[in-house]
């Protein structure tokens, strides 16, 4: 009696579950397809944005010191390609970054508040939370 | 008994929910933010080279159309407070005692008297808000842009005592607040900084032209290369008579205006 209860609870759970990922799905899917066709490019460069500039351990450690580096070349001397260590090109902006990265909403803030640090840039920049 | 079977089912489609959303997440690259754009300059820009500026032929300026404004402001989250004290503007209408109280002409006409003028952040070549910044927060760039590098300003006001126009203003209170139809494309600013203009070198570095300009029904606004003799502002500033804002203080303004 007992082990059939709990296999009819658990039909109900995959069900429900089956349910809702469908309906997330759905969402979703509703979203891409009103993406705006993108602005066209400039021919002379490939800018490649669908893969991190350096790897993750790297970017752990020095992910500040890139984005201060990036901000003042391309604000102050215009200077808005990076060229990366193997030879692809990357436009300086933060929407580089999160053109990926805003897939996990708590991308920034999970180490940050783990490591106390509250840097400014969301006070002007998107986050990863607020991108559409 | 019964409860615990509650605690179990609900666990469950818990941990069913996120299940589902990671995947979901996992599923979807789409971005709706802005597309990365290439810069129209590929190396590092030649400091000198291009001077931009802009021509404004106030007799097609229609009375009462803001559309340029709006156009600006929308496209840069610039904040409405609709407060006069807290307003924030790059680019406004005043009438012609203000925009050119000390044009040498007496004895206007009463038209011209009458109209308003576009006033917005007139690019000098000789920028006295550069000279009295002391963090450098608000420069001089390669191509005649007076540019604002808002991570840098510590909000002491000195540049907008040293701008004769007033194209200058301060954020007394978070900007963010005061944005009705916010833009995913331009950042904000934050409360303590000082705004203005930047001749959208955010849209130039893509190869469009300023909002304004592309706004304007009338095309009453030319924007160009000032060191290009064959671009369409040097051929209009040579075909007409022209004027710049309070001219004799030196600042060398890159906005003319054609009146």
């Amino acid at each position: 009696m007992e082990v059939m209860m709990m296999s009819k609870k658990l039909l109900w759970i995959f069900a429900v579950t089956a349910m809702m990922l469908f309906a997330v799905l759905n969402v979703f899917r509703k979203g891409e397809a009103e993406t705006p066709p993108p602005l066209s490019v400039h021919k002379s460069v490939a800018i490649d944005s669908s893969k991190c500039i350096a790897p993750a351990s790297f970017m752990r450690a020095n992910h500040m010191q890139v984005l201060y580096e990036w901000r003042n070349s391309s604000v102050r001397t215009g200077n808005r390609v990076y060229i990366a260590s193997n030879g692809s090109k990357y436009e300086k902006s933060l929407n580089t970054c999160l053109g990926c990265h805003s897939n996990n909403r708590l991308f920034c803030f999970n180490c940050h508040s783990y490591a106390n640090v509250k840097p400014k840039c969301w006070n002007c920049h998107l986050s990863p939370m607020e991108t559409p | 008994m019964m409860n615990e079977q509650r605690r179990e089912f609900i666990k469950k489609t818990a941990l069913g929910v996120l299940v589902g959303l990671g995947a979901a997440s996992g599923l979807v690259p789409a971005f709706s933010l802005e597309k990365t754009v290439l810069p129209v300059w590929d190396e590092k820009p030649v400091p000198g080279k291009i001077r931009w500026g802009m021509l404004i032929d106030t007799r097609k300026c229609k009375e009462g159309c803001q559309q340029c404004a709006a156009a600006c402001h929308h496209a840069h989250n610039v904040p409405d407070f609709r407060n006069k004290k807290d307003e924030i503007k790059w680019l406004w209408q005043n009438p012609y005692q203000k925009v050119f109280p000390t044009a040498s002409q007496q004895f206007v006409s009463k038209e011209i008297q009458d109209r308003s003028y576009l006033a917005l952040c007139n690019h000098c070549a000789e920028s006295p808000c550069t000279k009295a910044c002391p963090t450098e927060a608000t420069f001089k760039r390669w191509d005649g842009i007076v540019a604002m590098d808002y991570h840098r300003c510590i909000g002491c006001r000195f540049c907008m005592a040293a701008c004769p126009y007033g194209s200058r203003s301060f954020n007394w209170q978070d900007p963010r607040t005061a944005i009705h139809d916010p833009v995913t494309t331009y950042p904000t600013r934050e409360q303590g900084v000082v705004e203005k203009c930047n001749f959208c070198s955010d849209r130039l570095v893509k190869g469009q032209q300023p909002a304004c300009t592309e706004a304007c029904p009338e095309q009453a606004l030319t924007f160009g290369d000032l060191n290009d003799p064959r671009s369409d502002i040097r051929l209009l500033l040579e075909a007409n008579e022209t004027m710049q804002r309070k001219p004799e203080l030196g600042t060398k303004p890159s906005v003319f205006y054609i009146i």
